[in-house]
């Protein structure tokens, strides 16, 4: 299967200039990713591991401070990659919503305050869709809200009238308005209450079936990613520490910080403390040397304390970056 | 109607409530300082050589007292006072005794309208379009230029300016008149004065437009390049938004909003005038107006002023109240 996204040994560091030094926060740091057509690829880690960052970088967003600093981000159009990071300005804005969209996070703010949604929304596909009839936009607006099971009657409210929830899902409707081949969501249900949370995941879930498109979605709950993600990557630190199908991820977890995630989820009938992985994130600043998670890493070898472990494939299709493979596999 | 029972009623009841108060305020505070005003004429009249016997000071100070609406009880002033106010007397002006001072306000207001609201507007209009649109281009060359070049410019005081121009435009280069428009000339309405008022009025214009557009300039700049931050205008970049779509309908809408608080609010002040620039120009407007009644004790004329100030300011404010909510969606009148 060939890929419809993909990013190879993507750096992309925010450079910042304070009082005169210069400090770099690696961000993302060598992520190597393949999205798949048609699956929900789910990405998982602790917030400030760049989860957000890498997002941007994929959909060709990176503005100062964020700089790129080596790797690729390759979009396939018509059977063909084309370099997403060195596209032309006017190619980029063109492919963006149609080939690829974007939810950010905290997307309650991403509509004009002062403007009714159906301005909002008729500014984006004026803005795609030139020389179109603005009665025939419209109804183009009115229909995909309702295909989604939205009232198109949320066209005439203003953004602070909607709930946080509602909010959320007229922001997916939006991105999705113009059929994109890829979602990139980041933190769609963060925020919201569990009735709004399932509500997303839905729509989520009929965006997917409408459009049988792709769908990144970022969110440290592991819980949504069991329930919506085909696949799923765990990201520590700026790096992607392991992939596989979620069902593999969760059965076999093979990184101690993959272990630490799915163990803090709680689980009915199990009363027993939930333990997070102690200590703290590292500082994307001053990364220690060797693996970035040996510091918090209950079976820390000598050699984690030294040298990188390099992201390779256990099983089919399960990745992990660890030492600790070549010991535990053939004994587990 | 909800809107008018819940909102218009208790609202027009607060603006009747502040002008009262303010306008007792006035009354009482001059009365407070416990300084005479009529016995202040008498001792100026006296000190000027005019040597008068003590009945004709007796039969004076009654009708100064009566003039002044200083006559009777506290409760009785008082009264004399709201019956001037709403038939819009304010008795005869001392340094221009006998007018009237509702004569005065009605030939030097049409002036400071003419200069002060004009000016003042074009200055709104012209410093929040240069300003939104340096803000926006914020990293460009021009754009950097042009706020170096603002913020020399800004605090420049008004006379000093005005100055400059005089000397720049009405003595080297004489293009401009230096001022001497006739003090109390009353305004007509026909072509050859709208000309005289337009080359007199032109370099304090000037001078007003310059310096308070740079500082709407500089204040609309710094509002559109946090706007400019905000996720709204992010996204819609990102998204492919037409950027004249994203300057006008994104980022300058709402920056306008406390522009037009503020704009409001200033033109409320229109009967304080633009004292500096009027002396410099030597131009009949309120400020000047004002600026004699203080200083010579025109007692009138000062309570006069001031109760219209405090009339237009608080409509200015109620004004804007009952407009805003067309400007911003999120304000809802309750
Ligand atoms: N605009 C920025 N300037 C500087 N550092 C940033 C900026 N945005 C994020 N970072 C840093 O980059 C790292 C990754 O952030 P982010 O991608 O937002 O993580 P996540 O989405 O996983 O929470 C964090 O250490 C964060 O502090
Ligand atoms: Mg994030």
């Amino acid at each position: 299967m060939s890929a419809i996204l993909r990013v190879q040994d993507l750096q992309t560091f925010y450079v910042l200039e304070v009082l005169g030094t210069r400090k770099v926060v690696k961000a993302v740091n060598g992520v190597s990713l393949d999205i798949h057509e048609n699956e929900v690829y789910g990405i998982a880690g602790e917030s400030g591991c760049g989860k957000t960052t890498l997002l941007r970088a994929m959909f060709g967003n990176i503005e100062p401070p964020l700089r790129h600093f080596g790797g690729k981000v390759l979009y396939r159009m018509d059977g063909e990659y084309l370099d997403a990071l060195s596209l032309p300005l006017h190619k980029s804005r063109e492919m963006r919503f149609t080939y690829i969209a974007y939810v950010p996070q905290g997307s309650m703010s991403i509509f004009n305050p002062v403007s009714k949604l159906r301005a909002t929304f008729m500014d984006f596909l004026e803005s795609h869709v030139p020389g179109t009839m603005r009665k025939s936009l419209l109804a183009l607006a009115e229909k995909h809200l309702e295909s989604l099971g939205l009232s198109a009657r949320v066209l005439d409210a203003y953004p602070h009238q909607l709930s946080g929830g509602m909010r959320q899902r007229v922001s997916i409707a939006l991105a999705t308005l113009l059929r994109p081949r890829v979602i990139l969501a980041d933190e769609p249900t963060t925020a919201l209450d569990v009735v709004a949370q399932r509500a997303v995941l839905q729509l989520l879930a009929a965006v997917q079936k409408e459009l049988q498109n792709t769908i990144v979605l970022v969110t440290h709950d592991m819980g949504i990613h069991a329930t919506i993600a085909t696949r799923l990557g765990i990201m520590y630190a700026g790096k992607i520490v392991e992939e596989g199908y979620t069902p593999d991820v969760f059965a076999s977890p093979l990184h101690p910080y993959t272990q630490f995630l799915i163990h803090s989820l709680p689980r009915i009938g199990d009363k027993r403390v939930r333990e997070s992985a102690p200590g703290n994130p590292p500082s994307l600043l001053h990364l220690p040397p060797g693996c970035p998670f040996h510091p918090r890493c209950p079976y820390v070898l000598a050699r984690c304390r030294e040298e990188v472990p390099p992201l390779l494939e256990v099983t089919p299709g399960h990745r992990v970056a660890c030492f600790l493979r070549e010991v535990n596999h053939g004994t587990a | 109607m909800r809107f008018v029972r819940d909102y218009l009623i208790p609202r027009l009841i607060q603006y009747v409530l502040v002008i009262f108060f303010g306008i007792t305020a006035v009354f009482l505070i001059p009365r407070l300082t416990g300084q005479d005003p009529v016995l202040e004429v008498i001792a100026q009249i006296q000190t000027q050589g005019a040597s008068l016997d003590p009945v004709a000071v007796k039969s004076l100070m009654e009708s100064l007292r009566e003039l002044y609406g200083l006559k009777g009880t506290l409760g009785e002033q008082y009264l004399t006072m709201w019956k001037r106010i709403f038939s819009l007397d304010f008795g005869p002006s001392l340094f221009q005794f006998p007018a009237p001072v509702s004569m005065l306000l009605r030939i030097y207001l049409p002036w400071t309208i003419g200069l002060f609201a004009t000016s003042t507007i074009l200055a709104w209009i012209l410093g929040n379009i240069l300003g939104g649109v340096a803000g926006y281009f914020s990293q460009k060359r021009w754009s950097k230029v042009l706020d170096a070049v603002i913020m020399l410019i800004r605090p420049i005081p008004h006379y000093i300016f005005g100055v400059i121009l005089l000397i720049l435009f009405a003595y080297l280069w004489a293009i401009f008149p230096a001022g001497g428009l006739m003090l109390g000339r009353k305004a007509v309405f026909n072509l050859r004065f709208v000309m005289t008022v337009l080359r007199y009025s032109f370099l304090p214009a000037l001078t007003l437009v310059i310096l308070g557009g740079a500082a709407w300039f500089q204040q609309m700049k710094l509002l559109v390049q946090n706007i400019k931050r905000e996720d709204f205008v992010q996204y819609a970049s990102a998204g492919g938004v037409k950027e004249r779509i994203l300057i006008s309908r994104y980022v300058m809408r709402n920056a306008m909003l406390p522009q037009v608080t503020q704009l409001a609010l200033v033109l409320g002040q229109v009967f304080s005038g633009v004292l500096m620039v009027e002396m410099v120009f030597s131009y009949p407007g309120m400020g000047l107006l004002l600026y004699r009644g203080v200083t010579r004790g025109d007692y009138n004329l000062v309570m006069g002023i001031t109760v219209l100030s405090i009339f237009t300011i608080t409509t200015a404010v109620l004004v804007l109240d009952l407009l805003y909510p067309l400007l911003d969606p999120r304000i809802r009148h309750r």
